[in-house]
């Protein structure tokens, strides 16, 4: 149990391709834990990733139930191990902040419904549909775990990124 | 503990290139750091607002000898030392929403959607106005990128312009632009 301290870009840890977990290791498990505590302690973010808190594991965590944009669409709390998206369909756009990129936010195109199969905090193996926030939200994080930040998914950093006030 | 002193210095004078090469060549002779700033062309005038910063300066008069040559040049600068923690972001919670107001250009479009905000605590954080449009047919615009008080929704503040719309007979559209944190 651990809340960690949130990396921010420029850190190049946010920039490594992580490597496939082992959901049984005990490294795996106490990370699940410290993403969660991390995610909940800062109140407003939906989801983080390990590369997020220094992990280089592929691991991260989403819940958009608490957020009025999440509402509708949920599956709760998700813990994702090795998670893969297999169908992406349709696009939305929303402008992004991410907690690893304080200063900034900026306008990403993403799909709008994705299936992503992953491995739960259990080791079970999951496919679930998602769709809306829940879907933006995983796909922001599994970027992470490809060392991606939404800046590199702007389409133009003149008119779709913005300084915060 | 670090007592670094934050002064706001505004820069404006008629556009040319070299302002803001100029502007940076003082700052940086004087060890100053450019922390926040944001420049533009207004009118035919270049306008440069900066919060910048130094390890020991504490005087204003210190740069704004520094600037004298530039002032010699027909730049206008002003220089104001902020009162400490002037240059931390403030926390803003709340949406934030665009605000754009558009219509055949007339007296009091600004203070009339201005007042109406104030008067609903609305915090505008961006305001640009631009007359476009013909000579002949001016138009004018407001875009007011601006955070919500926490008990008033955008719907709200729709009804709320309704009036102010018909009697300027200009378009008002309110959209969120609040970022979603992931």
């Amino acid at each position: 149990m651990a809340v960690r301290e949130v990396l921010v870009y420029p850190d190049e840890r946010l920039k490594q391709r992580c490597h496939v977990a082992d959901p049984a290791s005990a490294t795996t498990r106490a990370l699940v834990t410290d993403l969660l505590d991390t995610m909940y302690a800062a109140g407003h973010s939906v989801g983080i990733a390990a590369p997020q808190i220094g992990a280089d594991l592929r691991v991260a965590v989403v819940d958009v139930s608490h957020s009025k944009l999440g509402q509708k669409h949920n599956h709760g709390q998700l813990v994702l191990i090795n998670p893969e998206i297999l169908e992406r369909s349709g696009s939305k756009t929303m402008r992004e902040g991410c907690m690893s990129v304080p200063d900034y936010t900026g306008n990403v195109e993403r799909a709008k419904e994705i299936v992503v199969q992953f491995l739960d905090g259990e080791g079970r193996d999951q496919v679930i549909r998602c769709k809306g926030f829940e879907a933006v939200a995983i796909q922001h994080e599994l970027d992470h775990l490809d060392g991606l930040l939404f800046l590199d998914r702007v389409s133009n950093p003149r008119t779709d990124v913005f300084k915060r006030k | 503990m670090t007592d670094t002193t934050f002064f706001a210095v505004t820069i404006i004078g008629r556009d040319r290139p070299g302002i803001v090469a100029d502007t940076a060549r003082v700052l940086y002779e004087l060890g100053c750091n450019v922390a926040d700033s944001s420049s533009t062309i207004l009118g035919g005038q270049f306008a440069m607002i900066l919060i910048v910063s130094h390890p020991q300066l504490r005087e204003r008069e210190v740069l704004l000898q520094a600037f004298s040559a530039l002032e010699q040049q027909g730049l206008s600068v002003f220089v104001r030392t902020l009162r400490p923690g002037g240059e931390t972001r403030p926390e803003l919670p709340g949406e934030l929403c665009m605000i754009s107001v558009y219509g055949s250009d007339k007296a009091g479009i600004v203070y009339r959607v201005a007042q109406l905000l104030s008067d609903l605590a609305v915090n505008i954080v961006d305001l640009n106005t631009k007359l476009v449009g013909s000579a002949q047919r001016p138009v004018y615009v407001m875009m007011c990128e601006s955070v919500l008080p926490e008990n008033l929704t955008i719907e709200t503040l729709r009804e709320r312009l309704e009036p102010l719309r018909r009697e300027l007979q200009v378009d008002i559209s309110v959209r969120n632009i609040t970022p979603v944190e992931l």
